[in-house]
């Protein structure tokens, strides 16, 4: 009995990998592939590999600025949001206030603000102030959610703090705002790094700020994919090159803060 | 006491309110204005594309419009549901039963687990152009190995055909978010307080009673979580679909992000647009209100049942 469950456990497991890995895997085999092995009516799996489609995509066709948008936007968000949301969250974890609930609420649901209602009113009112097709737009719009995050998952990193430690470090002279800077942050460092790395990784990852607040000079990596396929002749190739360029630097983070995961994803209502 | 000392402890308190100000302004900034910019607009004709409509005050008009005289808004709405209901419930079924499984009979989960995270990191573009690529109607490979066990017949695409488009992206948004719910169940297992389970199989309970009479109520407000958290996301959903199918055919995917998105940027009715987009944000603060509720009462559930550490 229990072995019969250890073994469909085991091909249980073994199906799932495979059907979770594959399709990433042919994406990855086909940016390697020529056109006439990506366009084969028969998958291809073994071939001679081919290097051009990746200098074709980012140097020939200009791709490349946009990985470079796609970073110094995620990482001015990250910033931007780290910045502004850690103190908020500190302040929400130990200080009690009338209405902090209701606050905290108020933050929960900017995170869930479906993007294509935002978008509408951001895009009229940033082309107001002549800032849209700038990474600026872009930054504000990911902050919407990033900030958000950072309030709700720091919350629950600064509330495993016992409060002994503030009321030692009080005790010893430090202000509240020298007890926060100097005591509880270097303490938070871990989460505070995991948090970081999610909202790099949700800014990355966004499309549709991205494509409706900067299409042009600024847009980002995963704005430039849809561009790539056309209804005819699309080239295969390069749209994987750009889908794996995209995507691996993506999957190498989450691989660093898979420990945290849980906890940023469900908004540290689970902490895994 | 020295006046310093207490002028410096009143500076001091006065830190608080200036540490929360920042993060408060900026949200004012970049979503509670454009929130009331939006509900303003939705009382206008504000439209870039008929000449005349520069956002004049029409009243209740496009809220009219939305009721009387919008039914492909409805059947957008319908349809969104219907992908919500379908995707969020396989998503949960397999998601638990896998973790139920990982929790029971796999010791070594790590390497499984770390491999199940691929495909909720990946950019919901990326995720929406891979299956793209597979489901291409003449050199797809999971086209090509679907025709060849007999699945579908050799004049079907999978994306192209009206019939079972809605059913595929269920099942890529299935293959994409599944991990999640095993990710989060299996964490919810894990912080289970052991007591229970020892007095249940004390008292001689089957394992089946145990999961019913004692996983499956203790596990009850995470539960409520994940259903809601996919629940919201699945209804916000846009990206992997624009990119699949654009909507189509027809309308047979054009899910109400996807035609909010028509009515504001492509046939630039952004009066109207503003009504649509509004639509979207009450129904996704209703369910955020409930996922609230769920999480905090389930908190407030655990430290009652003093479970270890979560």
């Amino acid at each position: 009995m229990k072995r019969g469950w250890r073994a469909l456990a085991i091909a249980v497991v073994a199906a799932v990998l495979v059907a979770a890995l594959t399709p990433y895997l042919w994406v990855f085999l086909t940016s390697f592939k020529t056109r006439i092995d990506a366009l084969s009516g028969t998958p291809v799996w073994l071939f001679a590999p081919t290097f051009e489609h990746y200098p074709q995509v980012f140097l020939d066709k200009g791709y490349l600025p946009l990985v470079w948008n796609s970073v110094f936007i995620a990482v001015s968000t990250t910033l931007l949001s780290l910045g502004v949301g850690t103190p908020a969250a500190y302040v929400l974890a130990r200080h009690d206030f009338a209405g902090r609930e209701d606050l905290f609420f108020f933050f929960l649901t900017t995170r869930m603000a479906p993007p294509i209602s935002v978008v509408v009113p951001m895009f009229l009112l940033f082309t107001a102030l002549g800032i849209t097709d700038t990474p600026l737009a872009v930054i504000l719009a990911h902050s919407t959610f990033n900030l958000s995050l950072v309030v709700w998952v720091m919350r629950g990193f600064f509330a495993d703090i016992p409060r002994e430690i503030d009321e030692a470090a009080m005790m010893d002279g430090n202000t509240r705002a020298g007890t926060f800077l100097r005591v509880l942050v270097p303490l938070a460092a871990p989460g505070l790094a995991a948090t970081a790395i999610l909202c790099f990784i949700l800014s990355w990852n966004e499309f549709l700020y991205a494509f409706v607040l900067a299409a042009f000079e600024s847009r980002t990596l995963t704005v430039g994919i849809p561009g790539l396929i056309t209804p005819h002749g699309t080239l295969w190739g390069q749209v994987a090159a750009v889908a794996v360029v995209a995507t691996l630097p993506i999957i190498l983070f989450t691989f660093l803060v898979q420990r945290h995961l849980v906890r940023g994803l469900t908004f540290g209502a689970v902490k895994g | 006491m020295s006046a310093r000392r207490i002028l410096g402890g009143v500076l001091d308190r006065g830190v608080v309110p200036l540490l929360l100000t920042p993060s408060l302004v900026l949200l004012l900034l970049i979503l509670v204005g454009p929130f009331f910019y939006m509900v303003g607009a939705s009382f206008t004709d504000l439209s870039f594309s008929i000449p005349g409509r520069d956002g004049n005050f029409v009243g209740f008009d496009n809220y009219r419009r939305l009721v009387r005289d919008d039914p492909v808004f409805w059947s957008s709405f319908l349809l969104t549901l219907r992908f919500v209901v379908w995707a969020v419930a396989v998503e949960f079924v397999l998601g638990f039963a896998l973790a139920l499984l990982l929790y029971h009979h796999v010791r070594r989960r790590r390497f499984l687990l770390t491999g199940l995270l691929v495909p909720m990191m990946l950019a919901p573009v990326a995720v929406g152009l891979i299956w793209k690529l597979l489901l291409q109607g003449d050199f797809g490979m999971l086209t090509y190995y679907l025709r060849a066990v007999g699945v579908i017949d050799l004049r079907t695409a999978l994306l192209s055909s009206p019939d079972l488009v809605l059913a595929t992206i269920v099942a890529i948004d299935v293959w994409q978010w599944t991990p999640f719910v095993t990710l989060v169940m299996l964490a919810g297992l894990l912080s289970l307080p052991r007591e229970p389970f020892e007095a249940a199989v004390m008292d001689g309970a089957r394992p089946y009673q145990v999961f019913r009479d004692v996983t499956l109520p203790l596990l009850r407000p995470i539960v409520a979580l994940v259903l809601l958290l996919r629940g919201i996301d699945a209804f916000k959903e846009f990206d992997k679909v624009f990119i699949l199918t654009g909507g189509g055919p027809g309308s047979a995917t054009e899910l109400l992000s996807i035609y909010a998105y028509r009515v504001n940027f492509k046939n630039w009715d952004l009066g109207y647009g503003a009504v649509c987009a509004f639509m979207v944000y009450l129904v996704v603060l209703i369910l955020c209100s409930v996922f609230y509720k769920a999480a905090f009462w389930g908190q407030a559930q655990r430290k009652r049942a003093g479970g270890r550490a979560a």
